[in-house]
């Protein structure tokens, strides 16, 4: 079910944390909502869920109002009532007035899917932290709702833990094809392995949105790329971006002076780690070992984007088209 | 010392013997304090719990008068219901002083912010996020209450005990406002001071002894059934 946002402004006090004049969430896809620390993203969730009411603007869920049992939602600290995993699974399907047999029918079928089935007698205070977080999506996925909302699903995991969720979930979620997923994530990679589409928030605003491919390699504008690991240069006199991993030591088509910082050994090889302007960037080498101060470096010519006009030049919103 | 030693004999005999202005005495306590612990729940449970989640102007403002109210001495909250409840009081018509009912009223308001009090601490110390779990869950309002209210079950019996403790010890504010009148008025605690100011020292032992039973036993039954799930 497609999640359709029309001027959508949430605010706190006389602040704006969240301004979204346009945004469609296509529906039966998974769509991540990427940004940095304070960009809004949980407040767009929340929004969509119902859970905070915008000032201004629409949210419709297919062609109805948000409402509260219409969508599921996993917050991003795993918060239980107290009793067994099984009683809150239950408890979830209860409050939607789901039949007895049904509702022990689905228990059973999510809590094997997420790896949970042997902890449903288990009381929620003995889970650990990798367990709450399984338990945390079982709960939003038994419901089966055509909206699924996940707020940081891998937030506070140990790398095990998140590693092993993340090996699974995508295909947890496509399993579901009528299910429309968005799902909170200031971590790059995460989006990537999850999301079909990515909507990029930083700031309260919108600055890119559409298919993972798109926004990954063509960042509308500087602080899009920046957030995505894009170097930020100065080239032919404009703003440009160069693509993460792009950077090769030593001459080629176009040069740069990276003032070398740090080199981290990698075995065989050495990533060196500075700045080109005033723009973090990193090359990896597996030659001599550079000293710390400048080095030449440089890039092809396709892997730079100039980047017009810098940080928040798109403010307008975007619609994720179809595919 | 033998004084206290006669006096609890014969304060045990006198309630061996099923004395019957005791039992009377007894069964009134239980039923004003009872009921003002009642009436402090239904209303301190809902303030305590919009107190704890809520954001309104002057919330903070409304904790410290909370708060202040759990130490307020009870003779002065008999004084302020008596200058209500007079003849020439603002709510004199309803002709409620030196009546049972104008005892509960008082111990009513004697209990409400301890009851408040306990409330809010019990809900503020659940994860924030569960009332706005049960709500996307698809629970209504009065179902997220009884849900937050089981979670914070333990704060709330607390509440409860301490309501019950506050309003069944008093005996500044039954006196002004109930006038310890033999047969209608009279509980316990004025009762106690009654027979003291008398010389009936066993009697008033006696009756010290129902009173603690008494808050023992109601403590104990809570206190059970608060510790049965806390695992």
């Amino acid at each position: 079910m497609e999640i359709r946002l029309d001027g959508v402004r949430v605010e706190r006090g006389a602040r704006t944390v969240l301004d979204v004049p346009e945004l469609v969430i296509r529906s039966g896809v998974v769509t991540a909502i990427l940004g940095p620390n304070g960009a809004g993203k949980t407040t767009l969730l929340r929004a969509i869920a119902g859970l905070d009411r915008p000032a201004a603007g629409s949210i419709l869920i297919g062609d109805r109002p948000v409402a509260n049992g219409r969508v599921s939602f996993a917050f991003q600290r795993a918060v239980f009532v107290s009793g067994t995993v099984g009683q809150n699974l239950q408890l979830a399907l209860r409050l939607r007035g789901i039949p007895s047999l049904e509702r022990d029918r689905r228990v059973a079928a999510t809590a094997e899917e997420l790896g949970v089935g042997h902890l449903l007698g288990r009381d929620v205070r003995r889970l650990s932290g990798g367990e709450a977080q399984r338990v945390n999506l079982a709960r939003a996925l038994v419901l089966d709702d055509e909206v699924l909302l996940l707020d940081e699903p891998l937030a506070g995991l140990d790398a095990p833990s998140r590693e092993s969720l993340l090996q699974e979930l995508p295909a947890t979620l496509r399993s579901r094809p009528r299910t429309t997923v968005a799902l909170v994530t200031h971590d790059r990679d995460e989006a990537a392995r999850l999301a079909d589409d990515v909507v990029l928030l930083i700031d309260g605003r919108v600055h890119s949105a559409g298919s993972l491919q798109a926004v990954f390699s063509r960042p509308e504008d500087a602080e899009s790329a920046r957030f995505l690991g894009w170097t930020i240069v100065d080239w032919e006199g404009a703003v440009a971006g160069i693509a993460p991993g792009s950077l090769a030591v030593g001459t080629g088509e176009v040069e740069f002076s990276l003032e070398v910082e740090a080199i981290i050994p990698a075995g065989s090889r050495w990533e060196a780690v500075g700045r080109i302007g005033g723009s973090p960037a990193r090359v990896g080498g597996d030659g001599p070992r550079p000293q710390a101060g400048p080095l030449t470096v440089s890039a092809r010519r396709p892997d730079l984007l100039r980047l017009d006009g810098g940080v928040n030049v798109k403010n307008t919103g975007r619609t994720i088209g179809n595919r | 010392m033998g004084e206290l030693f006669d006096g609890l004999v014969e304060a045990l005999r006198l309630i061996g013997s099923g004395d019957a202005e005791l039992r009377e005495i007894a069964w009134r306590t239980l039923v004003v304090s009872g009921s003002a612990t009642v009436l402090a729940m239904l209303i301190g449970v809902p303030a305590g719990y919009a107190l704890a989640r809520g954001s309104f102007p002057g919330r903070t403002f409304a904790l410290a008068s909370v708060n202040t109210g759990m130490g307020m001495p009870p003779v002065v909250i008999g004084l302020i219901v008596w200058l209500m409840l007079i003849r020439s009081g603002p709510f004199g018509g309803l002709e409620l002083i030196y009546t049972k009912q104008a005892m509960v009223i008082a111990q009513l308001i004697i209990a409400i912010p301890l009851v408040v009090g306990f409330t809010a601490a019990a809900v503020q110390a659940l994860p924030r996020e569960l009332p706005e779990l049960l709500k996307v869950l698809g629970a209504g309002r009065l179902r997220t209450l009884w849900l937050v209210a089981k979670e914070a079950r333990l704060g709330l019996l607390a509440a409860v005990m301490a309501g019950f403790g506050a309003a069944v010890s008093e005996v500044g504010a039954s006196l002004a406002v109930g006038g310890n009148l033999q047969g209608d008025t009279r509980v316990l605690t004025t009762a106690i001071v009654l027979e003291t100011s008398r010389g009936q020292v066993e009697r008033a032992i006696a009756l010290g002894i129902v009173l603690l039973a008494m808050a023992f036993a109601v403590n104990l039954t809570l206190t059970i059934a608060q510790q049965r799930n806390r695992a």
